[in-house]
């Protein structure tokens, strides 16, 4: 399957990872990490990239997702998938009530407003002490257990965010090859346009600003019951601005790119703990470089490269056939 | 009459764009309206369309009336439109472009494309077919696999006619179609606005080229500082006074480019 190849390689690279490197468990934790990471810019990307809408407070709907898991299962002695389910209602309905209002807002006010909605949400997260434990969060919240296999070790964790990340990714390339995908993506395009081919361009925006938000409750809720421990920090101003980060990096309006992104993202710092003080000024001057150079994001980059190799080799490219 | 205006009024701040416009556009011609810049005519293309809501009057397009619907729902009455300044989704391969405008036809929603079922992989095939014939019909055959900013000016005014085809509209508003083509293109564009009309669908058009709209039009309605200067066939318009006069007095931009 031609259309697929792309999620067959990444599945059997998730799942070669570990057999290649076993017993690595630094690759385990930090992987299952960037998986998280990588679910969350998938969710955005389809927001951002495809429908071209900005979100600066995408951190919320991970938190609202995080803390319902948290909140239910610990406090309340819910089962933790039913927690996850009542948490995806909750981030979905406050995702929808928002989105319409919002997402009339254009450009710097879109992102004016989404990050005004990611503060308020960190802060009441920090202010509601006795919901949410305040600055110091939620501790001691019980495993996800599948079919009576608890979910807690690194290892297993790596194989549910792996398998989810893939499933997440299966469904955002079905979206966007399709007509609501497309739909979004025409919107991006030409608003005007969109509208006038029959789109309701304020529907469509609504149910892709849902889905990215869903998309995060769902790695909110796994994030809680991975780190058995959540505080308000986890879901600052600074992680919204990491995803749009991710996004931009890898490429946006791309899927793989937004997996490369994060997973950059991820581990960049890690590696570059070596440099010790120096460690966030090489991390700032190497995103900048990326941006020079690649504008398009590394995905986007490349293509174009591989593009402009093609054409030198004298295959059929762009300009070949404007007289046909 | 398949579109009926009757004392329309929009006005942008105090400066008057459409006045008190009657008008009826009949089925199956082409019907063409002109004026100076400035009289008005993207402005009523606007309000057609649902782009603009005017301040006053009645608009009805097959019975339906306009006033206060969105684009999006006027669109699927079976109304389309092309731009003078292009809207293609440049993001966007010329056969996706043209599958947008197949839109309206089909009905896979989001949990359709998501689990990606058998029906919508069915109507997908079919989208793609009425995509690629409408492109074949303008000439863009050869372009499908192409993406849109790949190509030159005058084969992107036909990929914006082959998109608002493919949605089948019984009305198609053309906004200066042949705006920015050479000889040969304006030709050719003469020859497709021929065919669209040869298949029954109406066509309400902007052009300052005069002697394409001479050549191709059934009527014309002319515009001056937004109110209706006159209306009549091709020949009627050429030999009204008033029109010459507005045309002749001092105004050169009118000669055929």
């Amino acid at each position: 399957m031609k259309r697929l190849r792309g999620w067959w390689l990444l599945a059997a690279l998730l799942a070669a990872l570990p057999l290649i490197f076993p017993g690595n468990y630094y690759l385990i934790v930090v992987g299952a990490s960037a998986g998280l990471f990588a679910i969350l810019a998938v969710g955005l990307n389809l927001l951002m990239g495809y429908a071209g809408q900005i979100s600066l407070g995408h951190a919320a709907f991970f938190g609202l997702g995080a803390y319902a898991s948290a909140i239910l299962t610990s406090r309340h002695g819910w089962n933790p998938w039913l927690a996850l389910g009542a948490g995806l209602v909750v981030t979905g309905l406050i995702a929808y009530l928002i989105a319409r209002p919002v997402l009339r807002l254009k450009g710097h006010y879109l992102a004016m407003a989404t990050l005004g909605f990611g503060i308020i949400v960190h802060i009441l997260l920090v202010q509601t002490g006795s919901l949410t434990g305040g600055p110091d969060g939620i501790g001691e919240i019980p495993p996800l257990s599948l079919f009576g296999w608890a979910i807690d070790t690194d290892g297993r964790w790596y194989a549910v965010i792996a398998a989810t990340l893939l499933l997440v990714v299966l469904l955002a390339l079905n979206l966007m090859d399709s007509r609501t995908g497309r739909a979004l993506r025409a919107l991006h395009g030409s608003e005007v346009a969109a509208g006038l081919m029959g789109i309701d361009t304020a529907a469509a925006k609504t149910s892709i600003f849902v889905l990215a938000a869903l998309t995060a409750g769902l790695a909110g809720s796994l994030f809680a019951h991975q780190q058995a421990f959540v505080s308000p920090d986890s879901f600052n101003f600074f992680v919204s601005i990491e995803l749009v980060t991710m996004v931009v990096l890898g490429g946006m309006a791309s899927t793989y790119g937004a997996i490369l992104g994060a997973v950059i993202l991820t581990f960049l710092p890690e590696l570059l703990v070596v440099f010790e003080d120096y460690e966030v000024l090489i991390f700032g001057a190497i995103l900048m470089l990326i941006m020079i150079f690649l504008p398009q994001g590394i995905v986007g980059g490349l293509k174009d490269l591989w593009q402009s190799g093609h054409r030198r080799r004298g295959r059929p490219g762009k300009g070949d056939q404007d007289a046909a | 009459m398949l579109l009926e205006a009757s004392g329309l009024t929009k006005s942008f701040g105090g400066v008057t764009a459409i006045a008190d416009l009657d008008f009826g556009v009949p089925e199956g011609l082409v019907y063409a309206v002109i004026g100076p810049n400035g009289a008005g005519k993207t402005t009523l293309f606007n309000i057609i369309s649902g782009i603009y809501r005017p301040d006053e009057g009645r608009l009805n397009f097959s019975g339906q009336d306009l006033i206060g619907r969105a684009t999006h729902q006027i669109a699927r009455l079976g109304m389309s439109r092309t731009f003078q300044n292009l809207q293609i989704f440049f993001n966007m391969s010329v056969l996706e472009n043209v599958m947008v405008g197949c839109h309206a036809r089909a009905r896979t929603g989001l949990a359709g494309a998501l689990l990606r079922l058998p029906r919508m992989r069915r109507e997908e095939e079919e989208i793609r077919k009425w995509a690629g014939e409408a492109l074949d019909f303008c000439g863009l055959g050869g372009l499908k696999g192409r993406q849109a900013s790949e190509l030159p000016y005058g084969a992107l005014k036909r990929l914006e006619i082959a998109r608002a085809l493919a949605a089948r509209p019984r009305l198609l508003l053309m906004d200066e179609p042949a705006a920015g083509l050479n000889d040969t293109e304006t030709l050719e564009m003469r020859g497709l606005i021929g065919r669209i009309r040869d298949r029954g669908i109406t066509i309400l058009l902007v052009e300052h080229n005069m002697g394409l709209v001479m050549q191709v039009s059934d009527r014309i309605l002319v515009l001056d500082y937004g109110s209706r200067l006159a209306e009549g066939t091709p020949a009627e318009v050429r030999s009204n006074p008033q029109v010459v006069a507005a045309y002749l007095g001092g105004e050169v931009h009118y000669a055929v480019e």
